[in-house]
């Protein structure tokens, strides 16, 4: 049996998520680096003004998942596979072993002021509760029209899509999506429609951007956001991290193939607990918890106890 | 010169020993190594690197139940380069190594009859063209290809003990074993068997020594899945709604001697109802006699109050087999005691010999076409389609079979029971009844022959939902049987679109029955009525002989 580890994406922030990290020497150091990369103590860019800014949040869940994994790290808990949502794929490809963490603090703090100048306001995020993927897919095709565009962002599993638009655009397809059998639609506090074509161009930046950076090839395979494949590359998990934030993540799929691949423990990094209750939705008879509800030292264990089974 | 001499001259060149001489030299490549017949523990990727050719068809053991594990992680660690290109056929993909040989080149092509568990992988090893697809079979098919034109060169299996002299003890999980080996065996295949104990003290010969070529102790037991447990504790009312009027509607109406239960919650509750709803309507005796099943345990109260007179079984159960071993007039026992199943045999006796299949479904459309495949999945079928048809071919007559006759031709025959028991809609209200079955996309994406269909709707007699019966076989048209299935259907999209005007008129020509016109009452329906409502419950009824696996036990 084996571990994977997860790295959550926006909206498991919160405020002093940062300042809230144990005190460790291994949390000090990694909060020094991410500094360091952006001249300035970046234990700061979590107050709660901050996060009103999606580069302070990226950077703040990037700074938080990497340090979680390093302190595991400490414990002797290491992973088989790693995963994130969408800004915790670049954790993921950190802890991968594929990409330098300083080189991750910048390119994501890049990412994000790229992504809030893309596009100012009036564009956002909802989420769709109860329609398959196919049922979803089928609405847009039929009533979605090219001057008013809905596009299809998470997958995050079977009955639970995000979508991503212009906000009034939003407003009515949800209505639509209620109409046509959904249970809940809501719109998101997030104001960069992420994960659909409109941010092509954030993911023309980011590769030539990636294009002056090492990668090497994973220590640990890292699931990927995009195609739901497990990466074994640098190059691979590269294209990955510069266009998964305009394409569909493909949450659910990714963590189906962790499951098929043996996985039976699904270790959720800080902040928050969102991904472990999608495991948890998706597969009963694995293990899925998160640092922040479980600790660290539960984690431990049960990585220890995992790769002995 | 005539024609004769040619041929003479021909049949003096040709050798008629080839695959003899072959598996020779395979032999002789590994005899410093093995110097008998018992391969070391640690020099078993060795043996199977000199002994497997690239292309060699190779047959791995592994089903939904016993799986070949030490074979299959050695195989997914011998060297690429010296193997590869290996046609393999499985009849389950069950464990990541399965596909893992694909990824490393070790195995290039792959005919199959189930990968649930692997169902995302195949399905994206496929689009990436990382493998190569035979065929996705049903167990018999796929069992019956390995004597005509999949003969294996190499067969990689499981069982519980040898002696030195390669006598296999398979034991209550012979399961496909016999099988694979033989189609090996006896075409100068060679036969690798992995075993939990090699010793010179074996309960009973499963398999004779001189069909196996190799044995090998494993370092950790083969992986044996208990499938077949269902905790009572998860049936709920509607299952037993689902159950009465199975027991009521179905098995009473037609007589039901003889049948197999799938594995579920449906029929979980059929059979923990036997002894109490069963008996209180006099059943006992009269119906559910004979089987084809695992050892399921909530068979268990049934077979303690006497109504079950015998079962054959496809494989075991984890902690079934020292109640099985103590009832040996039911079960099938070796001179030792334990189970004996044999999963060719019993698949071919589910599928010919036996009155009724009940099965249950993910999708059904709206002319009772069914399947369990959903988009992006590549799941195969493994046993039901087998046994979920009307073998056509069938002569002997019972009376639930001649029951089905529904004119008065000459020639007419009689026709197996066919019984899809579904809830109209799945947990997060999926409809189970749909307009087009996903398995037409997934036909596209993964471009196969035929759409993966489970159980085709001409074959199907009955459709049991908490709405009522749709008794298929007297459907008279077409389109009488789309709407005796648009009846059952509750509020789905085939319940809607179809709702047919004219009900009573089906409801006084039988074509449906409600709960009502069956006489039962769905208060009536309730937990209290099972035999057991835990595995505890279980536990008792069997005298403490049924002993469950851990995760299975609550207290």
């Amino acid at each position: 049996m084996t571990t994977a580890f997860l790295f959550p994406g926006q909206g498991s922030q919160h405020p002093y998520m940062l300042r809230d990290l144990p005190a460790h020497p291994v949390i000090t150091r990694t909060l020094a680096e991410a500094s360091e990369e952006l001249n300035e103590s970046v234990a700061f860019w979590d107050a709660e003004s901050e996060l009103e800014s999606t580069v302070a949040v990226q950077v703040c869940l990037l700074v938080s998942g990497v340090a979680s994994a390093r302190l595991l790290k400490e414990e002797k808990a290491f992973p088989d596979f790693v995963a994130g949502h969408s800004v915790g794929a670049f954790g993921a490809a950190v802890v991968a072993g594929a990409l330098d963490f300083k080189d991750a603090v910048r390119l994501v703090r890049m990412r994000g002021e790229w992504m809030e100048k893309a596009f100012p306001k009036g564009y956002g995020m909802g989420v769709v509760l109860g329609l398959s993927e196919v049922q979803l897919k089928r609405l847009i095709d039929v009533h979605v029209t090219k001057a008013n565009p809905v596009y299809l962002a998470n997958i995050n599993c079977p009955r639970q899509m995000t979508i991503a638009g212009a906000i009034p655009d939003l407003r009515r397809f949800m209505e639509l999506a209620l109409a046509n059998g959904a249970q809940r639609t809501e719109l998101l506090d997030v104001s960069v429609p992420s994960h659909c074509p409109l941010l092509h161009e954030v993911s023309l930046y980011l590769e030539t951007e990636l294009q002056r950076i090492s990668f090497r090839d994973p220590d640990i395979p890292y699931a990927s956001n995009r195609t739901a494949r497990v990466l074994k590359t640098g190059e691979a998990i590269k294209k990955d991290l510069a266009w998964n934030v305009s394409h569909s993540v493909r949450w659910h799929e990714a963590i189906c193939l962790l499951y098929e691949l043996g996985t039976r423990l699904f270790v959720e990094m800080l902040p928050g607990n969102v991904l472990m209750g999608l495991v948890k939705n998706a597969f009963p008879t694995a293990r899925a918890l998160s640092i922040s509800d479980n600790g660290m030292k539960t984690a431990a264990i049960l990585v220890h106890r995992t790769r002995n089974n | 010169m005539g024609m004769t001499d040619i041929t003479q001259t021909d049949q003096t060149n040709r050798s008629w020993t080839t695959r003899r001489d072959a598996k020779n030299r395979r032999m002789n490549r590994v005899m410093n190594i093995t110097g008998g017949r018992v391969i070391p523990t640690d020099r078993i990727i060795e043996v199977l690197e000199e002994v497997l050719v690239p292309g060699d068809r190779v047959v791995l053991e592994g089903n939904n139940q016993k799986q070949a594990s030490f074979l299959s992680s050695a195989l997914a660690q011998v060297n690429s380069a010296k193997v590869h290109d290996l046609h393999m056929i499985l009849s389950s993909i069950s464990r990541p190594e399965h596909l893992d040989i694909f990824e490393a080149g070790i195995a290039e092509k792959v005919d199959f009859a189930y990968a649930g568990p692997q169902s995302l992988r195949m399905a994206q090893m496929i689009e990436d063209k990382e493998l190569t697809m035979g065929e996705i079979h049903t167990y018999i098919e796929l069992y019956g290809r390995l004597f005509i034109d999949l003969i294996p060169s190499v067969a990689l299996v499981a069982a519980d003990k040898a002696d030195r002299k390669g006598n296999l003890f398979t034991g209550a999980n012979t399961e496909e074993t016999p099988t694979l080996v033989e189609a090996a065996a006896f075409r100068d295949g060679i036969v690798i068997a992995q075993v939990n104990e090699i010793t010179d003290d074996l309960p009973r010969v499963d398999i004779p020594g001189s069909w196996i070529d190799l044995v090998v102790e494993a370092d950790v037991p083969y992986q044996l899945e208990p499938l077949f447990t269902r905790d009572p504790r998860h049936i709920t009312d509607i299952h037993i709604l689902l159950a009465m009027m199975t027991i009521r509607g179905i098995y009473e109406k037609h007589q039901v001697q003889s049948l197999n239960h799938g594995i579920g919650y449906n029929t979980a509750a059929i059979e923990l109802l036997l002894p109490t709803y069963g008996e209180s309507l006099g059943l006992k005796g009269k119906i559910c006699k004979h089987w084809a099943l695992n050892p399921h345990p909530t068979m268990i109260p049934a077979i303690e109050s006497g109504w079950v007179e015998s079962i054959h079984c496809f494989g075991g159960e984890v902690g079934m087999e020292d109640y099985i071993s103590k009832r040996p007039d039911v079960f099938f026992t070796g001179q030792d005691g334990s189970l004996r199943s044999n999963r060719t045999l019993s698949q071919l006796a589910g599928q010919y010999a036996v009155d009724l299949f009940v099965g249950s479904s993910l999708q059904i459309d709206s002319y009772g076409n069914s399947s369990t495949v959903t988009k992006g999945r590549l799941a195969g079928f493994g046993g039901a389609p087998n046994m979920g048809h009307d073998p056509g071919g069938r002569r002997h007559s019972t009376p639930a079979w001649l029951n089905m006759i529904n004119s008065d031709e000459p020639l007419v025959r009689g026709k197996k029971l066919v019984v899809q028991v579904v809830e109209t809609h799945l947990t997060g209200n999926t409809p189970v009844f749909v307009e087009s079955l996903d398995a037409i996309d997934v036909k596209k994406d993964a471009d196969l022959a035929i759409a993966p269909v489970m159980i085709y709707g001409d074959d199907v007699t009955h459709i049991v939902t908490e709405e009522g019966i749709a008794y298929l076989y007297k459907a008279k048209s077409l389109e009488e049987r789309r709407e005796a299935i648009a009846a059952v259907a509750g509020v789905t999209p085939v319940g809607i679109k179809h709702s047919p005007r004219n009900i009573d008129r089906l409801r006084q020509e039988g074509i449906v029955a409600w709960p009502e016109d069956l006489g039962i009452r769905r208060t009536e329906a309730n937990r209290s009525l099972l035999a057991a409502k835990n595995v505890e419950e279980l536990v008792e009824w069997s005298g403490r002989l049924y002993q469950p696996p851990e995760k299975f036990r609550s207290w």
